[in-house]
């Protein structure tokens, strides 16, 4: 298979990274996720669909600067690539077009 | 203050985690975590552990590293290692006889153990075998332990308790006399044994039926020396063979009923000759009375068989009532008996009194055994632990080579794997070397020892349990100079100024402390010993006995006509005096205690007893003190002449001779037996006291009387002889003896050897610790030689520059010195007082003993800080020559 997959919770770092472009990293993607989803979210299942991704080439990553409240370890910063917008994009236009196909259904 | 992340998931967490993931996922682990310490820390805390462990997964952990050609750095390491031995050939020499000395030794007494461990164990049901073994309480309090018992218990026992699968009985009856035909006679000793001891031991026969071998009367079964010495190489079974007459005077002839392959050496039964039991009944009309009757004589020597999971404490107790309920109603039973395991006859029968002394050959103490096998692991760890020291000199002189590996990048486990190539390789060459040793050796040791032990008789699981010990023991000792070497830093290490830390070098300080105190102790230990024993040899025991031939009476004639005896054997001109008594003084068989009680010491003091003839005193040279000895046998009968001692025990001593005393009982070694009157003899004579027994009992009084009397009749002959031709003597000696009794040979014993003997266990003792002493010493020298070859190569810039300023040579050495003789000094101290404890107490094992002097101590000493200084001064006077310029000239 060619066309290259996107996990449910990986679309959802994905567009996170894109909504909070060049200044997402770790944690700021975990809040964000946490405030939208408004549920804990473990910061590893968060590294882990990054990492996914990045191997994907969904994202690109780079080291911040240390900082000392880190316990001088660096940031990294993700941002989107052409491939990975291209991707979110797909994924929109096909949950869109099928949306468009549902027939209105009243629901009391 | 700040909040700290918990200490041990961030570890574990650096330790797996990818390093180019660490920072991202530390750092965003440690805000998470810090953000939520602000509204609960202990939460936050739970929750960075769990974070932690769930990043434990592939993706995430470091990839192993991978040698892409392992082989080649293996090849490597080899490599180094075999051009660091060529290079450093003197430490390679010290290091490699260092540890083949210490697994040479740790190899031999581990093959001494396995020997000793493994005796008996031949026989296929050594582990359901047990002896009986008797204790009795005495008249005067003591316990009597023997490994004999009556013959009925034997066979009752295995009718009654139906655990006992099968019962043999050996008696030690003595000696008999064979020979081709009666004029060619030797003495043997000799066993009888019920008929199925063939099948209740494994002992193969070479000829013969192990069912019947033993069935008739009259036969023998002899091993294999016992049959060449009488029927030469051919067959044996069948044949005859005289031995001695009957009371009626017909001769006895034995047919052999087998022969036996001679009797490993770690067997504690060895018989050369076993008769029938059947023998004896056709000999003794009463015989098979007597072994149905009789419950209190300890002649047997029974061995049973018993079921596994058979309860055998309860056996013993069983055993006790049954002979209780049969025990003659006249006698009081104060006896107890119990089963010893086949395994432990071997070690722990020191303490049994047998019908025999041969059931009990070869036994050594437990505790010595620990005390061997501690020193052969004392001996491993000090060799390896010198190797440590000397590999971790190397190690400072190889700091080039460590830094350039560092700067290389060697990872740690690097280096490490090479300083244990470099051990193993030392290892296996001292291995190799050490076993060749141990095949040149063990000839001798067993020659030494009168064991057998070969390589080839240690299992499979010792010699890999003593391979692997070794091997392991390499590797550790590798561990510590490459933990020395790898933790310094790469610029110190390329500048080679390492410095040691002071706490490391005090480690192996410490390690040359233990090596020297345990040197000290081990020459203390020998030189006491080695003076003990001359002390024994030199110890004036208050008579003579040098050149002093004893001849054992073993026949009536020689007892009956003594004076016509004594005559024929005082004709020839070698032989200056003849003397007869009942005993002689270092006696080997027991001798008579008779209690002896006078006016002022009514209850009376226990006296040896000897009956003696009117040349005995001169012959020993025993001082007469006081009266006359005893002149006629008959006419002084009711006479005695005494030592001091007894006189002063009595209490007679304003005016002994003529004083009437009494002897109301006798003791014969630990059979009390009342006279059926006192025997009233007056005192005619006092001599000089003198020691009787060995030296490790008290000297005890003695009582000289006349032969014959009723308390013991002769049984000795002492001739003192010119030895200047003893061949001729001899040949002279068994002439006459052939002369006045045709039907036993002579038998005869030098004094002199006698008394040697007495203390054969000790010299030996003695010889095994020089031996060790010397062992040690050279492991120890070699250690400090090393060390000081560090220290000095170390400060061979300071060297120098003394020597620049002016410094002799002697004070440089006497500089290096200082320090290590001190450290001796300190062994010595830590080192005496133990060999002072040991010692003290084996010396407390002889009633006359060396004093227990600081000399000795100061003596060991002395000897030990000779041989460091010279070992010291060997190494440093060398640095010392050198001329400063080459020292100084690298600056």
């Amino acid at each position: 298979m060619t066309q290259q997959s996107l996990g449910e919770f990986e679309e959802l770092v994905l567009l996170m990274v894109a909504a909070q472009h060049d200044e997402a990293y770790g944690v700021t993607i975990l809040e964000g996720l946490e405030e939208k989803l408004d549920k804990k979210v473990n910061i590893s299942a968060v590294h882990v669909a990054l990492k996914r991704m990045e191997d994907k080439g969904f994202v690109k990553s780079r080291f911040g600067g240390i900082t000392e409240d880190r316990g001088g370890r660096r940031k990294k910063f993700y941002v989107i690539t052409a491939l990975g917008k291209k991707m979110l994009d797909a994924q929109y236009d096909l949950r869109n077009s099928i949306y468009k196909q549902i027939p209105k259904i009243s629901f009391g | 203050m700040k909040i700290q992340p918990p200490k041990r998931p961030l570890q574990f967490l650096r330790w797996f985690c990818r390093e180019d993931y660490l920072d991202e996922i530390e750092g965003d682990l440690i805000e998470v975590f810090i953000k939520q310490s602000e509204t609960s820390p202990r939460k936050a805390k739970w929750k960075f552990a769990w974070s932690v462990i769930k990043y434990f997964r592939p993706a995430f952990i470091k990839q192993m590293k991978q040698q892409p050609n392992p082989y080649g750095m293996y090849k490597s390491y080899f490599k180094i290692s075999v051009r660091q031995l060529i290079k450093n050939k003197t430490f390679t020499a010290i290091n490699i006889s260092v540890l083949t000395l210490g697994f040479t030794c740790f190899l031999l007494l581990a093959l001494y153990l396995h020997d000793e461990l493994s005796f008996d164990m031949f026989h296929r049901d050594a582990h359901t075998i047990y002896r009986i073994t008797q204790r009795d309480q005495q008249d005067n309090g003591t316990l009597r332990n023997i490994s004999a018992v009556a013959p009925t218990i034997g066979k009752e026992v295995q009718e009654q308790f139906p655990e006992v699968e099968d019962m043999v009985r050996l008696s030690a009856f003595g000696r008999v006399t064979l020979g081709n035909d009666p004029t060619n006679r030797t003495h043997e000793r000799a066993l009888s044994a019920d008929d199925n001891f063939f099948t209740f031991f494994d002992f193969p026969l070479v000829e013969g039926d192990a069912k019947t071998a033993l069935k008739e009367p009259f036969t023998i079964v002899v091993s294999e020396t016992i049959k060449e010495k009488y029927f030469g190489t051919g067959s044996a079974l069948g044949k005859q063979i005289w031995s001695g007459y009957r009371r009626e005077g017909q001769p006895i002839y034995l047919t052999v009923g087998g022969v036996m392959k001679n009797f490993p050496k770690n067997s504690h039964l060895q018989i050369d000759i076993l008769f029938s039991d059947a023998t004896w009944h056709s000999l003794y009309n009463d015989y098979a009375q007597y072994v149905t009757t009789e419950w209190v004589d300890t002649e047997y020597t029974t061995y049973l068989k018993i079921k596994p999971q058979s309860n055998i404490a309860s056996l013993g107790t069983r055993i006790d009532a049954l002979v209780k309920s049969n025990y003659p109603a006249n006698r009081e039973f104060r006896s107890s008996f119990t089963l010893q395991p086949m395994q432990e006859i071997h070690t722990n029968s020191s303490q049994l009194e047998s019908a025999a002394d041969e059931f009990n050959a070869n036994g050594i103490k437990p505790f010595y055994l620990y005390t061997f096998a501690a020193l052969g692991l004392i001996l491993l760890i000090t060799a390896c632990l010198n190797y440590m020291n000397l590999a971790t000199a190397v190690a400072i002189k190889r700091t080039r080579e460590i830094g350039t590996r560092k700067t290389l990048g060697a990872p740690k486990t690097q280096m490490v794997a090479q300083f244990i190539t470099d051990s193993m390789l030392f290892t296996l060459l001292s291995l190799l070397l050490s076993v060749a040793l141990v095949y040149l050796v063990l000839p001798w040791i067993n020659i030494f020892a009168n064991k057998e032990i070969s390589i080839s008789a240690l299992p499979v699981e010792w010699l890999i349990f003593v391979v692997v010990i070794i091997v392991l023991v390499g590797v550790l000792a590798a561990l510590y100079p490459a933990f020395i070497a790898t933790r310094v830093s790469i610029v110190d290490a390329l500048k080679r100024e390492i410095k040691i830390g002071g706490r490391s070098f005090s480690v192996r300080k410490a390690l040359l402390i233990m090596q020297f105190a345990i040197s000290v102790m081990m020459i203390a230990s020998t030189l006491i010993i080695y003076q003990q024993l001359n002390y024994l040899r030199e110890k004036d025991l208050g008579f003579s006995h040098e050149n002093l031939v004893v001849i054992d009476v073993n026949s009536r004639n020689l007892r009956r006509n003594f004076e016509t005896v004594k005559t024929e054997f005082g004709k020839p001109a070698e032989i200056l005096q003849v003397a007869a008594s009942t005993r002689v003084p270092g006696e080997w068989k027991s001798f008579p205690v008779a209690t002896t009680r006078s006016s002022e010491n009514p209850t009376g003091s226990e006296m040896i007893f000897v009956g003696i003839d009117k040349d005995f005193l001169e012959t020993y040279k025993i001082k007469l003190l006081a009266g006359r000895s005893i002149e006629d046998p008959v006419a002084d009968s009711l006479k005695i002449v005494v030592t001091q001692l007894a006189v002063e025990q009595l209490g007679l001593i304003s005016d002994p001779i003529g004083q009437t005393i009494e002897i109301p009982r006798v003791r014969y070694g630990e059979r009390m037996e009342e006279l059926e009157a006192p025997f009233r003899v007056e005192i005619i004579g006092v001599v000089e006291n003198f020691h009787f027994e060995s030296l490790r009992s008290k000297q005890m009084p003695v009582i000289f009387g006349a032969l014959n009397t009723e308390i013991q009749v002769i049984d000795y002959y002492t001739l003192q002889i010119n030895t200047s031709n003893w061949g001729n003597t001899l040949e002279t000696l068994k002439a006459i003896n052939n002369k006045i009794d045709p039907d036993t040979p002579l038998e005869y014993t030098f004094l002199d050897t006698r008394f040697e003997e007495m203390y054969v266990a000790d010299a030996r003792r003695g010889q095994i610790f020089l031996v060790l002493s010397v062992i040690v010493v050279i492991i120890a020298s070699l250690g400090l030689f090393a060390l000081v070859s560090y220290s000095v190569e170390s400060r061979l810039k300071e060297i120098g520059v003394r020597k620049v300023m002016g410094a002799s040579i002697s004070s440089i050495v006497a500089l290096i010195s200082k320090e290590f003789l001190l450290l001796v000094t300190i062994a010595g101290a830590i080192g005496l007082p133990i060999a002072g404890y040991f010692m003290q107490g084996w010396l407390q094992e002889f009633a006359y003993h060396i004093p227990f002097g600081v000399l000795v101590f100061a003596e060991a000493l002395l000897v030990t800080l000779v041989i460091a200084f010279i070992t010291i001064t060997a190494r440093t006077i060398r640095a010392a020559r050198l001329n400063p310029v080459n020292s100084l000239r690298s600056e």
